[in-house]
């Protein structure tokens, strides 16, 4: 039976929404598999890993009592043996586990941005979900734009800053913006995933608080044009090399607003005129329209525009491509990746036919034949270097 | 019984999990003490459900508690009275009464339960009986009683509905369907009802007869004959003359039996009323379409013709459906009211109940208990058409000798609808389901669960768009 270690909580703003990912989407279907031995791995707030089978009692969580917990517990050490083993000791009893493969569960930074899969690189073990290159090029809203248009994705118009830029000449980059882009604009911290930070402004008033705000969460910053007649719509995939679309999903929010974190997390999604919709689906995120109704062609072109965006970017695994899609021009734009969906989406895979349980194997699958791919590719090349030094 | 069992009879929960298995076979103190003798280990006895804490439960297990704590001091005291009076046959004793307690207060508790049934319960429910007698007696409404090893919620809920649509109906409710409930129903009645539905439990030899002289059917629906409660009638055919037994009340006379049950059929007289999928009471039934979102039909009969929808899933219905339809047009009903009160008929809980979960459809039949309901689910999951078929069964409870034929043919039953998936629970017949799977060549998957309350409460996980999953059967913890 292999064992499998799913790695959630972490170091982000995405912390808690993690935790549910973990518990509710992976953890059990993959012991309802009873294929695999699940250990579940715990990174806290400070950073500090635990490994416990009480971390996967969502109540530990929802309870509070996992401050109590914490004080009480030995973190956990990895061990880079060849392979990825964790061990903890208490008193004189030193307790090592194995993993045959890892499932990070991880949402936004130090997780989901290719920080632990460079860890799990390193350890040479399998792990499910993109890679370094992929998971953190999706994860910078710049980087992901310059891949799209380096490959002739269509992407709304935008400009870039550093925070340093904006520190020093704030004028300077507002006309610069108001001479290049038209409002309204989207002001996005360029690293951060949940929506958090994000500000939509018609003005040069908002737009400059917009900047102050965005550049509070991150060094880079992203401010695009908004698309008019806007529709919304996220396609999850899962694949390596033949990439696999799920449903083509619309959350249900209105024109002008846009799916912030509180929209997508504390209010059950139900933010707009979501709730009077009537093909709606309650989903891991709130209430969507799955499979998004939209005339086919448009249907068919953001379909393929969200799978050449997982192609480019090099993901493998999962990951969930939300576009932007003008209703009248009936143009597909690409806005960003997400390359760890929240509760992997499960919710959009059983409308597709594909269960939880299916998924999660699924996921296992591709990340052993990926690692074995990996595996066959030589990493040493013998030269006289040393001799002539 | 190994270290860990006999360690469970001092667990503190040990007095808990009495009175939920007390509760479990509904106070009945032979099935309680079976259930006793047979667990090896009282810490796994509560898998499916918990101790529903009433006043009678609460009662019982204060007085367990208390019972128990005295015997245990009282075995202390005698075991340090002895070492203090260097007296090894009291010593003796205490030790005794401490390591028996558990067993004592097993079979303690069940004393006042006896005692309360014989001295006030059953001289108080034969007082109710026997005036329920004089008042189906004097009653003038039709009463329709409705026997058989199967269907018979279903098919009094159907009478109840249709001819509701013209006539003023009472039914006894729920599955409320022995003399008690009998007299307590016709406490309730008023004497200006139409017709009357009884329904008819039977459970052990003799029962269906004295229903009978109790409550003086005008008409008798016997819905059909499978394998059930074999534990009190030891054959098939015993049970098949316990249930027409009120057909002999009736002296043949406006008995309507469902043909379509194999079993029944060698036990039919002429003089019966047949009806089937075909029809009833001389209509027949054509253009017969069955999906998830219900069953529709037209009955003929020389030139009329009466198209029928109802919310009822399954083809095992349109037999039912034709009787009650044509049973309600002899009864005064117009055709537009036999047609209205078949339109509103819909699935019953846990009966053929079809919903959808996580963009499948489940077809809850959990309350399904014999070969015959098997047989009529296992046709529709046949008939429907998925992407995935799942099976879902812990197997049939009750089957007394037959157990292992019932199942075996269970399996054989199931493989022939070529599910893709096929879940066991796994209990005492398992084996005999995978022999009759293995026998009609099932090749496709088969997963035993061992925590069926798992699978259950995580079905969701296991299921997505495109999936048909029937559950059938329920298999409560007094049958571990």
């Amino acid at each position: 039976m292999e064992t499998i270690a799913v790695i959630f909580g972490g170091r982000s703003a995405e912390h808690d929404v993690s935790i549910i990912t973990a518990l509710a989407s992976i953890i059990k279907p993959l012991e309802l598999t009873r294929k695999y031995k699940v250990e579940a791995i715990y990174i806290a707030k400070d950073g500090a890993w635990y490994w416990d089978e009480k971390l996967k009692d969502v109540k530990l969580f929802t309870s509070g009592k996992i401050a109590d917990f914490l004080t009480k517990a030995q973190p956990v050490t990895v061990q880079l043996d060849g392979g990825f083993t964790l061990v903890k000791t208490s008193g004189m009893r030193k307790q090592l586990k194995k993993i045959d493969v890892v499932f990070p569960a991880m949402h936004g930074t130090y997780g989901e941005d290719g920080a632990l899969m460079g860890l799990l690189d390193m350890a040479g073990v399998p792990y499910v979900g993109c890679g370094v290159s992929a998971a953190a090029a999706a994860m910078d809203k710049v980087m992901a734009k310059q891949l799209a248009v380096a490959n002739d994705i269509p992407v709304s118009n935008f400009l870039t800053f550093t925070k340093a830029d904006l520190a020093r000449e704030p004028n300077q980059a507002i006309k610069s913006i108001t001479v290049s882009l038209r409002y309204p604009l989207f002001v996005k911290p360029a690293h951060l995933g949940s929506s958090i930070g994000i500000s939509r402004v018609t003005n040069d008033t908002e737009l400059r608080n917009g900047l102050e705000v965005a550049a509070h969460y991150d060094e880079r910053i992203i401010v695009e044009e908004a698309v008019n007649n806007l529709i919304e719509v996220t396609l999850p995939i899962i694949g390596n090399d033949e990439p696999q679309a799920a449903l083509l999903e619309r959350p249900m929010t209105q024109a002008e607003d846009f799916f912030d974190f509180e929209t997508k997390y504390m209010q059950g999604g139900k933010k707009g005129s979501g709730g009077k919709g009537g093909k709606g689906s309650e989903g891991a995120q709130g209430y969507s329209q799955i499979p998004a109704e939209l005339p086919k062609d448009v249907y068919t072109q953001a379909e393929a525009v969200g799978l050449r965006v997982y192609k480019a970017l090099g993901c493998s695994g999962t990951a969930r491509v939300d576009m932007l899609i003008d209703s009248k021009s009936k143009k597909v734009y690409f806005n960003e990746v997400n390359p760890l969906p929240g509760g992997l989406y499960a919710h959009n895979w059983a409308k597709a036919g594909l269960s939880g349980v299916d998924l999660v194997q699924k996921l296992i699958v591709l990340a052993t034949e990926r690692h074995a791919s990996r595996q066959a590719l030589a990493t040493s090349f013998s030269t006289n270097y040393l001799q002539q030094f | 019984m190994n270290l860990r069992g006999l360690l469970s009879l001092y667990s503190p929960r040990y007095p808990t999990t009495l009175v939920y298995m007390l509760q479990s076979t509904e106070y009945q103190a032979a099935a309680y003490l079976a259930w006793f003798w047979r667990t090896t280990n009282f810490a796994t006895v509560t898998q499916r459900r918990s101790l529903d804490r009433t006043k009678a439960a609460r009662l019982l297990l204060t007085a367990l508690r208390i019972g128990m704590l005295v015997q245990i001091a009282l075995g202390l005291f005698l075991v340090l009275a002895g070492a203090r009076a260097h007296h090894a046959g009291v010593e003796l004793g205490g030790i005794i009464a401490i390591v028996i307690y558990p067993v004592l207060w097993a079979y303690l508790i069940t004393l006042p339960l006896q005692l309360g049934r014989v001295f006030i319960s059953r001289p108080a429910e034969k007082r109710l009986i026997n005036e329920s007698k004089k008042i189906f007696a004097n009653h003038p409404g039709a009463k329709i009683a409705v026997a058989g090893s199967y269907g018979k919620t279903t098919m009094k809920e159907l009478l109840a509905t249709v001819l509701s649509e013209g006539l003023t109906v009472a039914a006894t409710p729920a599955n409320k369907n022995v003399s008690s409930s009998h007299a307590y129903f016709a406490r309730k009645l008023t004497g200006s009802e139409d017709v009357l539905v009884i329904e008819y439990g039977e459970g052990a030899p003799g029962d269906v007869a004295r229903f009978a002289q109790i409550t003086a059917p005008t008409h008798a629906v016997i819905t059909g004959l499978a394998p059930a409660h074999l534990d009190q009638y030891k054959t098939l055919a015993a049970a098949g003359q316990d249930i027409l037994s009120v057909a002999n009340y009736l002296h043949d006379a406006n008995v309507f039996v469902n043909d379509e049950s194999p079993d029944l059929v060698p036990l039919l007289k002429p003089a019966y009323s047949r009806f089937n999928k075909q029809g009833a009471l001389g209509w027949k039934v054509k253009d017969a379409q069955v999906s998830l979102a219900g069953t529709s039909f037209t009955l003929t009969k020389g030139r009329r013709s009466l198209p029928l929808q109802s919310g009822l899933v399954g083809r095992h219905q349109i037999g039912f459906l034709s009787l009650v339809a044509s049973l309600g047009l002899q009864l005064g009903l117009t055709a537009e009211q036999v047609q209205a009160g078949i339109a509103s008929t819909k699935p019953f809980e846990h009966r053929m109940q079809p919903y959808q979960l996580s963009g499948a459809w489940v077809i809850d039949d959990t309350y399904n208990g014999n070969l015959e309901g098997l047989r009529a689910g296992t046709q529709l999951l046949a008939e429907l058409a998925a992407t995935r078929k799942i099976y879902v069964t812990p197997g049939l409870v009750d089957q007394g000798a037959e157990t292992e034929r019932v199942h075996v043919e269970a399996g054989r039953l199931i493989a022939a609808a070529r599910p893709d998936i096929v879940v066991l629970m796994k209990n005492s017949v398992t084996d005999f389901i995978v022999v009759g799977l293995h026998q009609a060549g099932f090749s496709s998957e088969l997963r035993i669960e061992t925590s069926p309350l798992d699978f259950y409460t995580n079905l969701n996980h296991f299921v997505a768009a495109g999936d048909l999953v029937l559950m059938q059967n329920d298999w409560t913890d007094n049958y571990a």
